[in-house]
């Protein structure tokens, strides 16, 4: 459990993602302080924070919708920061991401949402791209939904689909932004399945953002957990486990108080009650 | 000091509005070539923004033309000039009220429907989405809303003119027995096509780009927030509205007025 290392070239034989030092503020608001990771290739790594840690901040760098403020981030070896837009926008055909809302597109069907990135990306034949569309709706469990358009569809079938159309393209790496939150048990435990069955079967990298230790744990291989700009550990879940850290014990466990104060800072209770305020 | 200090934050405020919206503009162009090679979605397109406007387009040129019809008739008939019913009817709707009304209407309809469609968009992460499908959403989204603005107004504005005229007619000739002859001779002999027809064409376009301009901003622009989404969609309907009727006066003075 040491510090991630911040020194020498990117490692790109075993890791797919690399964030370095990684700087970040919303206007004077800092998300991160020196944000070090690393994504090992082929596995599952879960990133955990409290909610308000920025965890899909980071995701937005990886995809290069937002830039830090310093510090690099690495895919495959390349420097993002230093694409330009054509190049990037080439890269991220190479990634896959689910997001929390889905965001299919609502005037689409099942079956149109999860070709649209293939017939965006490629020349194929129709018939070709029917075969592609229900094999990735079969991994998911849903070839039989293709013609529902997603307001017909449950939270935890949206997902789904949004799963099998964030792996159309076969990409390199799939991410994952809260695929567990507002799930019901079935759905979520659905979802924990496939992401698993998924990341071995096509031989993918995952990057899975929660709050969910439970269930983030159970298909990690590896665990980073955030906090207050900066990871505050690392390791395999068993590790995580049983650290003896403060930090990660209260969020492992879900403590209500420890590092991460129960109370928003504030003047003293008997201050701000008898010695007046209008608030 | 207070509103010192409100009225400097109001004005930085829309400065970098109109800056972000400038930006905004540049890239949709340079997504409006992408957006003419796949010219199914422009289609697509002018089919929400075009054809689903062109009802109430119809409906309000046919009452628009009416009541010119009524009340140029009997203002001329006391000169003894209703002979020339057609033309002013004509020179009304092609110079001023097709364009302008047709646009006001577009704006209405169809130009915070855009701002509404794409502003949930943003907020439902599919335009984020796309982005991360390497699907650029100035090609692929704004790009044909776009394309589809500009030539839509013209269209709706020449048969806001055309159904006005018919509508005038129904009046002048119909109802109030003036002669059929006349009212298109008058027409023909006193409009000029380019003076009046095309100024009022170019006039049209004017208003489709901007319309359409505002209203794919402020969608793209809008909180994604169901709030930030209905002020988006109201402020689409009041600015573009204002600015086809402010662009009317200074397109007027330039084109009949030598400006």
């Amino acid at each position: 459990m040491n510090q991630a290392e911040t020194a020498g070239t990117p490692d790109t034989r075993d890791s797919l993602v690399e964030l370095r030092d990684v700087h970040f503020s919303y206007d004077t608001r800092p998300i991160y302080t020196g944000l070090s990771l690393r994504v090992p290739r082929g596995g599952v790594t879960v990133v955990m924070g409290p909610s308000g840690s920025g965890k899909s901040t980071m995701l937005n760098f990886i995809g290069r919708r937002l830039k830090p403020n310093s510090g690099d981030v690495f895919f495959d070896g390349i420097d993002i920061d230093k694409l330009s837009r054509a190049e990037m926008f080439a890269l991220r055909k190479r990634m896959g991401m689910l997001f929390q809302s889905s965001a299919l597109l609502t005037d689409l069907s099942v079956f149109e949402n999860v070709a649209f990135p293939i017939r965006e990306h490629t020349a194929l034949p129709e018939s070709l791209i029917r075969h592609l569309v229900l094999l990735k709706l079969e991994m998911v469990g849903l070839r039989g939904a293709r013609d529902l358009m997603p307001a017909e569809l449950s939270g935890g079938m949206q997902r789904r689909v949004a799963l099998a159309r964030a792996i159309a393209l076969d990409p390199d790496l799939v991410i994952y932004d809260e695929p567990f939150t507002g799930l019901d048990p079935i759905s979520m435990g659905v979802i924990v399945k496939l992401i698993r069955e998924l990341n071995d079967a096509l031989g993918t990298t995952s990057i899975v953002v929660t709050h969910d230790v439970e269930e983030g744990c159970s298909i990690a291989d590896y665990v980073y957990l955030l906090g207050g700009g900066k990871v505050i550990g690392h390791g395999t879940p068993e590790e995580m486990h049983n650290s003896d850290s403060e930090d990660i014990r209260q969020f492992m466990n879900g403590l209500p108080d420890g590092p991460v104060a129960y109370h928003y800072p504030a003047d003293p209770l008997d201050q701000d009650l008898f010695d007046g305020g209008s608030r | 000091m207070g509103m010192v200090q409100g009225v400097g934050a109001w004005t930085l405020g829309a400065i970098q509005r109109l800056g972000r919206a400038c930006l905004f503009l540049m890239a949709s162009l340079a997504g409006v070539p992408a957006a003419l090679g796949r010219f199914r979605s422009v289609i697509a397109q002018l089919y929400s923004v075009g054809v689903q406007t062109l009802l109430i387009i119809v409906v309000a040129g046919l009452f628009v033309g009416m009541v010119l019809g009524l009340q140029f008739y009997y203002n001329l008939v006391d000169f003894g000039a209703e002979s020339e019913l057609g033309l002013l009817v004509a020179l009304t709707l092609t110079r001023e009220l097709g364009p302008v009304l047709a646009g006001l209407l577009f704006a209405g309809r169809a130009g915070s429907a855009l701002t509404a469609e794409i502003g949930l968009m943003k907020a439902t992460e599919q335009l984020a989405a796309m982005e991360m499908m390497a699907v650029d959403p100035m090609q692929r989204v704004i790009g044909p809303r776009f394309v589809a603005g500009i030539i839509a107004v013209p269209l709706l504005a020449a048969i806001f003119s055309a159904i006005g005229v018919i509508g005038a007619w129904l009046v002048g000739v119909g109802q109030l027995g003036l002669d059929d002859g006349v009212y298109w001779s008058s027409m023909n002999g006193g409009v000029d096509f380019f003076d009046d027809v095309l100024n009022g064409i170019i006039k049209s376009i004017v208003f489709g780009f901007v319309i359409t301009w505002i209203a794919v901003f402020e969608g793209y622009d809008a909180d994604p927030t169901s709030r930030g989404v209905a002020h988006a969609t109201t402020r689409t309907v009041v600015s573009a509205s204002l600015a086809v009727l402010g662009l009317d006066y200074i397109l007027t003075a330039i084109m009949f007025g030598g400006l």
